[in-house]
């Protein structure tokens, strides 16, 4: 039958494709990367999960269409045995012929070993091989399996994966709170024991699944109840995540707060890029220009080393710097105003590379001290240990800078939301859906633009001033464009113009590379796939705001299938 | 009433910003002229080092054009496909060089051109499947989330070179041919590189001129230029024309990526990103969408950037001039886009 023939040769393509991602993410060196990471130690590491995914990916997809049950197992079992198929031979050559390895420099000897559970490579593949089928045939079953228990299992098997990552800070965090017990049951070298496992697994699956229908009636409760006391929960709730977020660093300890001051920073880097991108719609490639400007204003005014030799405070400085900030964003963005988008990327991209060049250059060295920088940035609440005298913490280091980005973050959150649901907000609003329109309609494009400008301008200042008293000196090697990717990455991850979306994006995407190290190699790598996969799959970010979602989909039919996926993923908000 | 008040601001900004730009030229100029810095002979040397740069520029800023021609958008990745045929044709002149094919004579043409040939296939399949992977799916999303995919995109392939390959630059194979001066001594003198690249990459622009105006697919390109919709209508097979516009604009990255690996004797994983940025600028300068535009926009630039900074810049006493030549290419983009968004050879469009 011809349909049927056409259904097995789309499976082996989707096999075919994921094989070919499977080549790649281990000659791209991930693999190798993640392979002494356990995730439950002694039965599988996270080098191993990245070799399944594809093949799992591959049956759950191919089994996605509709015919019968057996049928669509066989297109899983098939598609995962293809993507197996493909690895065996590329294996057993690169055993074979290790001149591969001049040219593609991962291919080592030891990943080969890996992949071949330390077997030789023949018998390897062909493990693999049976692996990759049965993973196809898991995946398809997936799909198979009613919605609910999918759900649940899947809460229970990301539940695992989350706790074995958390290791490196949980396990010494347990033992500080006089867990010990706990740590040793859940741990082993690196990862989680096969009891922890079994444990976390189960623990995952009983709260997701009395979690939701809980969870459902709930909300039902709290919508159906009156307006006055939705206020009054939604202000406690408020509260309660104000005060955890104040307990945060004692909670994390110390190395985790150094890895909060970062997300921390680049949520406020990425609240004020929003203000731009996310709500007036001009892409603006060169943030990091401003970022620069606030850390070397910081640092011009406040070090004694520094050319003016000021050494004013902080707290001092701060209006100048957020002045001059302002003053940067409009000078850049008056010439640009009558931009088109794409243009205006570019145009910003240049002038963020031209600072940069600048900061470096010989020509500025007497003032901005070259690549050598400026040192001697006295960190931004001196190098006084607070004592909090009801709990009996003690704060210093990365744990006192937090608290100046956790207020900035909030302050700016706040104007940020304020602005948005204002004349201003719907003024940048209409700018973005339609420049032309928006002009026809009363709208003033330049000044609006300016303010966003400036906005996104201050914001980033900010940033970079707590940035230079963070680190305790500015050099222009930390400022390159990569900077300003990141930022982006951020925002299109989380959800142009939504702010819960930003800190999500910081979160994944700063805060994850720090716990596993492994990572920081391929960042920026995850950072592009990021960005090319989030504009193809889902452009409204993973927690859209909601008149963005209604502008990116304005064009397609609504289908009772993407009615289904939208009210989950409202249900998931 | 308020509003064309503040519209005016921002002319009197604009109209200072070209005032001081002029007034930095030929005061800069001057000073550097009067003062002799440089000899007439070095002159002509960083004229000559423009061009060849230049027309480097102008192989890449062609990808920009063409792709711009049909699709009306910025392929940013466009400077990692060049980088891309960078790379590979490093390893295929590595490996030949190691077995001394490109010692003697014959074979070292031959050797060029399986190293050419090489670079500009791979770096061509590399841009039709970026457009089929990333670009096809986004064909009529708003303006700005293809270009977010592109600058994705590019981070993306510079990285998973940088994975593949290792992320040390790599010394290009040091070919004699290559070595020394034509006409040494004479007022003509050219270093045997650049005038290998610049021949080279002339006769790959004559190429691809004769090929958008006189072929059949050339002239479906320039249709679809014109309208993509009424194009179809004529029975054009718009989404192959596209994957075949991206195939030739990486042909020429490929093409540039090999000459410049030469120019410079090196190459590395991130080598695509200024060059690439550069090669706008020279795709704008000349007016996007153009051809001839591309090209002449390319070598302008190259020159800009290599006479530029010792000719407007050392007048003033900056110190160790050659290290703005980057500011010197990112201002005439920004000073370009801001004045003459269309470039030279384009004509204003409405918005």
């Amino acid at each position: 039958m011809p349909v049927a023939f056409g259904s097995w040769r789309r499976a082996v393509a989707v096999g075919a494709v994921a094989g070919v991602i499977v080549l790649y993410l281990i000659a791209v060196g991930i693999v190798l990367a993640f392979a002494e990471r356990n995730m439950v130690t002694g039965f599988v590491t996270l080098g191993r999960v990245m070799l399944s995914i594809p093949p799992l990916a591959a049956g759950y997809l191919i089994a996605g269409r509709p015919g019968p049950i057996a049928s669509r197992l066989a297109a899983g079992l098939l598609a995962g045995a293809v993507s197996g198929l493909i690895l065996a031979p590329a294996l057993v050559f690169a055993d074979a012929v290790p001149q591969v390895r001049d040219i593609l420099l991962r291919i080592s000897p030891k990943v080969i070993a890996f992949i071949s559970f330390d077997h030789p490579a023949a018998f390897g593949a062909l493990v693999n091989a049976g692996l990759a089928a049965v993973l196809g045939l898991v995946g398809a079953a997936a799909r198979l399996t009613p919605p609910r228990l999918r759900a649940t299992l899947v809460w229970g098997v990301l539940g695992v994966l989350i706790i074995s990552m958390l290791e490196p800070f949980l396990r010494p965090r347990l033992t500080d709170f006089g867990l010990g017990a706990v740590s040793r049951l859940l741990y082993k070298s690196h990862g989680l024991t096969i009891p922890g496992a079994v444990v976390t697994f189960a623990a995952f699956v009983i709260f997701t699944s009395f979690w939701t229908p809980l969870r459902t009636r709930a909300s039902g409760a709290i919508a159906a109840s009156d307006p006055r006391r939705q206020a009054t929960l939604r202000g406690v709730g408020l509260l309660l995540l104000i005060v955890l977020l104040l307990a945060l660093p004692e909670i994390a300890g110390s190395f985790l707060s150094q890895v909060l001051v970062f997300v921390g920073l680049y949520t406020l880097l990425a609240l004020g890029l929003n203000i731009v991108v996310g709500y007036a719609g001009l892409l603006d490639l060169g943030y990091v220009a401003f970022y620069a400007v606030g850390s070397y204003l910081t640092a011009l005014l406040t070090s004694p080393l520094s050319s003016f030799g000021l050494g004013l405070p902080f707290w001092v400085a701060l209006p100048v710097v957020i002045l001059g900030a302002a003053l940067t964003g409009l000078f850049i963005g008056a010439p640009v105003l009558r931009l088109r988008g794409d243009y205006l990327a570019i145009v910003t991209l240049g002038f963020g590379e031209i600072a940069r060049i600048l900061f470096l250059s010989d020509a500025l060295e007497p003032w901005l001290g070259g690549t050598q920088g400026i040192l001697g940035v006295p960190p931004l609440l001196g190098t006084a240990r607070v004592d909090v005298p009801i709990l009996g913490w003690e704060l210093s280091g990365p744990t006192l800078t937090y608290y100046p980005i956790l207020f900035f973050c909030i302050l700016a959150a706040f104007v940020a939301s304020r602005l948005k649901h204002s004349r201003t907000g719907r003024a940048w609003n209409a700018m973005r859906e339609d420049e032309d329109v928006a002009e026809a309609t009363g709208v003033n494009i330049v000044n609006y633009k300016l303010l966003a400008f400036a906005l996104g301008a201050s914001v980033g200042c900010l940033g970079g001033a707590i940035f230079a008293t963070h680190l305790g000196s500015v050099y222009p090697g930390t400022f390159d464009v990569l900077v300003s990717i990141t930022v982006l990455s951020i925002i299109i991850l989380g959800g142009m113009g939504s702010i819960p979306g930003v800190v999500v994006g910081s979160l994944v995407l700063i805060g994850l590379p720090e716990l596993l190290r492994e990572f920081a190699e391929f960042r920026l790598l995850v950072y592009g796939g990021v960005l090319v996969v989030m504009m193809i799959a889902r452009p409204e970010g993973l927690l859209p705001d909601v008149t963005r979602r209604r502008e990116l989909h304005e064009d397609e039919e609504p289908e009772p299938e993407a009615d289904a996926t939208s009210l989950a993923a409202a249900e998931g908000t | 009433m308020n509003r064309s008040r503040r519209l005016s601001v921002v002319s009197v900004i604009l109209i200072l910003l070209r005032i001081g730009v002029a007034v930095a030229v030929v005061l800069g100029t001057w000073a550097t002229i009067s003062a002799g810095r440089l000899n007439p002979t070095e002159w002509r040397d960083l004229f000559i080092f423009g061009i060849a740069q230049g027309s480097v520029y102008a192989l890449i800023a062609l990808g920009y054009t063409l792709v711009y021609g049909v699709l009306l958008m910025i392929n940013f990745a466009h400077g990692d496909v060049f980088m891309f045929g960078g790379m590979t044709g490093f390893f295929v002149a590595d490996a030949l060089a190691k077995a001394g094919f490109l010692d003697g004579m014959p074979s070292i043409l031959i050797g060029m051109v399986v190293v050419l040939a090489v670079a500009m296939v791979s770096s061509s399949l590399l841009a039709i499947l970026l457009e089929r992977i990333a670009y096809r799916p986004l064909r009529r999303a708003p303006r700005l989330v293809p270009l977010i995919t592109a600058i994705g995109a590019s981070l993306f392939i510079s990285n998973s070179v940088r994975g593949l390959y290792g992320e040390q630059v790599r010394a290009y194979p040091r070919l004699d041919v290559f070595q020394g001066y034509f006409f040494e001594g004479g007022p003509f003198q050219i270093l045997r590189v650049h005038a290998i690249v610049i021949v080279a990459a002339t006769l790959l622009m004559v190429v691809l001129y004769w090929f958008v105006e006189r072929t059949r697919t050339g002239r479906a390109m320039r249709a679809i230029s014109e309208d993509k919709d009424t194009a179809a209508l004529m029975g054009i097979n718009v989404d192959r024309i596209i994957s075949v516009t991206f195939g030739i604009g990486g042909l020429l990255a490929g093409a540039a990526g090999v000459l410049f690996a030469i120019v410079f004797g090196q190459v590395n994983w991130f080598m695509g990103f200024l060059p690439g940025i550069k090669a706008f600028t020279a795709a704008v300068l000349g007016g996007i969408g153009s051809i001839v535009g591309a090209m002449v926009g390319g070598l302008m630039l190259g020159v800009l950037e290599s006479v530029g900074p010792n000719l407007f810049l050392s007048g003033f006493g900056v110190p160790s001039p050659n290290q703005l030549r980057d500011v010197v290419a990112f201002t005439v983009l920004v000073l370009v886009l801001i004045f003459r968004p269309y470039g030279i050879f384009g004509r204003p469009e409405g918005r």
